[in-house]
């Protein structure tokens, strides 16, 4: 097993015999670089852009995801689309009368790219998580009901906003 | 320990046991009456697991005597049978041996096949998957399918389909009300979240029955009232998550009201009896009615002692005082349970 701490000791005592001044400008340097080098190591930019969001669905756009309303259910027995809301930054195909979307996302505490099953097969993406704030590409569909046959839990029914649209993919969007 | 000490001992835990046990004889002595009011009214039929650990359709009568397993096909699994209205023949579902049947979902699950009321001479109708939900139609010779596209009604004779409806919502657990006017289903766009539909037949419009956490809706005998299972909000039990109750609601939504609870159980497989008089119900500790193992025991009641409430359950108890604890009478373990006052074998 490695001992990077036994060497590290090691090494700075054996400096600190020989010359411990250029040691001590050595480390401070070194720190400075590692620092400068992590402060630009930031994700890469992201379009979202790929073969699936480009082709899929029937309307594309880049939205940030504006609210998450409540908690997730924690229904571990049953699967379900969940309604969020976002305000759209960018459409590149279909038409948007509105720049407010609602969209369904399938069982959205699994990441995209494992969130099909036997039942609702050509969904997907490379978003692992959601979270209020950030940008998402997405590939969509309209009325919800027309695609997907099952459960919604939309806390915006009384709000009766609409129509819900259905993400098919859904990629991170990094600026 | 001494004689004195054994003799006190034991005259505390007999006082105990007398006053937590007090109720006993006159339960059973309900029950008891129970069992022998509904012991010669026809016979229910539900899939249940047998001796091979495959799901097989079973008969007995409704108080659990002369039970019988009425398929017998080890290389399948069978579920969710429904009489017939002339109650001379069963639909039900077949799966592939080893399927996980999806309490949820088992309505697009497997293929659907239709046999004599006492399982034999079984004819699979349809292919994996198809005629989904497929529900009777009132005269028999139709069933309901709930697809993407829309409600599909089939003729069964030719397999023609003969009116699509949109469904509206409607994504599961479709049934054809014993008047025709009426589909009920598990529905979206009526309230945030599993709602109970009705929609009528004729028009095409829908109307809310119950909204928020309901599911498995079922027609009353009379068409005009529903049962189904509802999991009200703020409940503290089971970690916040609450119990699913078996509710019933008239038809337009107007009124609902609790059927039968039970803290620590969820209850579903409501169905009623051909003349309304008594309710069907499983519970289970996991929810969903235990498709994905082996059900839950099926219970008995009358709908006149409803609302009763089984068990302790004191938080549910602070919600309905009014509940009548009519005596409730367990069976074997089975899954979605259905009830004929005819005699469905040759023999008898």
């Amino acid at each position: 097993m490695l001992d990077l701490q036994g060497d590290l000791r090691n090494a700075m005592s054996a400096s600190a015999t020989v010359t411990p001044l250029p040691c001590r400008t050595d480390l401070v340097t070194w720190f400075f670089l590692a620092a400068l080098v992590c402060s630009s190591c930031g994700p890469n930019p992201d379009s979202g852009e790929d073969a699936q969001v480009t082709t899929l669905g029937s309307l594309e756009v880049t939205a940030e995801l504006e609210e998450i309303r409540g908690q997730f259910p924690n229904l571990p027995n049953y699967d379900y689309a969940f309604v969020f809301k976002y305000r759209v930054l960018e459409v590149y195909r279909g038409e948007l009368k509105s720049d407010t979307l609602y969209v369904g996302h399938y069982n959205p505490l699994k990441p995209r790219d494992g969130v099909k099953d036997a039942r609702v097969k050509e969904i997907g993406g490379n978003l692992g998580r959601f979270r209020v704030g950030e940008l998402h590409r997405m590939a969509l569909e309209v009325p919800i009901d027309d695609y997907y046959m099952g459960g919604i839990v939309n806390r915006y029914f009384k709000e009766k906003v609409g129509p819900i649209y259905w993400a098919v993919w859904t990629n991170r969007v990094v600026k | 320990m001494s004689r004195g000490t054994i003799w006190v001992v034991a005259v505390v835990v007999g006082l105990v046991h007398s006053i937590v046990f007090a109720d006993q004889p006159a339960k059973e002595a309900r029950v008891a009456e129970l069992v022998k009011e509904v012991g010669n009214k026809g016979w229910i039929v539900y899939g249940a697991r047998c001796k091979n650990d495959t799901w097989d359709l079973y008969a007995s009568r409704p108080d659990g005597s002369q039970w019988r397993n009425l398929t017998k096909t080890p290389d399948f699994e069978e579920g969710a049978p429904r009489f017939s209205p002339d109650n001379k023949q069963l639909l039900f579902r077949r799966f592939a041996k080893g399927t996980r049947i999806h309490h949820d979902k088992w309505g697009f699950q497997g293929r659907l096949v239709i046999a004599n009321a006492d399982g034999s001479h079984p004819v699979v109708v349809g292919e994996e998957g198809e005629y989904p939900w497929a529900a009777w139609s009132p005269d028999g010779r139709k069933i309901a399918c709930l697809k993407p596209k829309g409600i599909e009604i089939v003729d069964l004779a030719t397999k023609k389909v003969v009116r699509t409806l949109p469904r509206k919502g409607i994504y599961q657990q479709l049934f054809w009300s014993p008047d025709g006017k009426w589909f009920c289903g598990t529905a979206n766009n009526l309230g945030e979240n599993w709602n109970i539909a009705r929609m009528n037949v004729e028009t095409g419009e829908l109307n809310a029955v119950h909204t928020f956490r309901n599911c498995t809706p079922d027609w009353f005998p009379d068409s005009r009232h529903i049962i189904f299972s509802n999991r009200p909000a703020d409940q503290p039990g089971n970690k916040g998550h609450g119990w699913t109750q078996l509710w019933m609601a008239d038809g337009d939504g107007k009124e609902s009201r609790l059927i039968y609870g039970e803290d620590g159980y969820h209850i579903y497989g409501g169905a009623l009896s051909p003349d309304g008089k008594y309710v069907l119900l499983t519970k289970t500790r996991e929810d969903g009615g235990g498709s994905e193992r082996s059900g839950g025991p099926i219970c008995v009641m009358r709908t006149a002692d409803a609302p009763t409430i089984g068990g302790k359950s004191s938080e549910l108890r602070k919600v309905h005082p009014d509940t009548k604890d009519g005596p409730v009478l367990q069976l074997r373990r089975g899954w979605e349970p259905c009830w004929t006052y005819k005699e469905i074998f040759a023999t008898q």
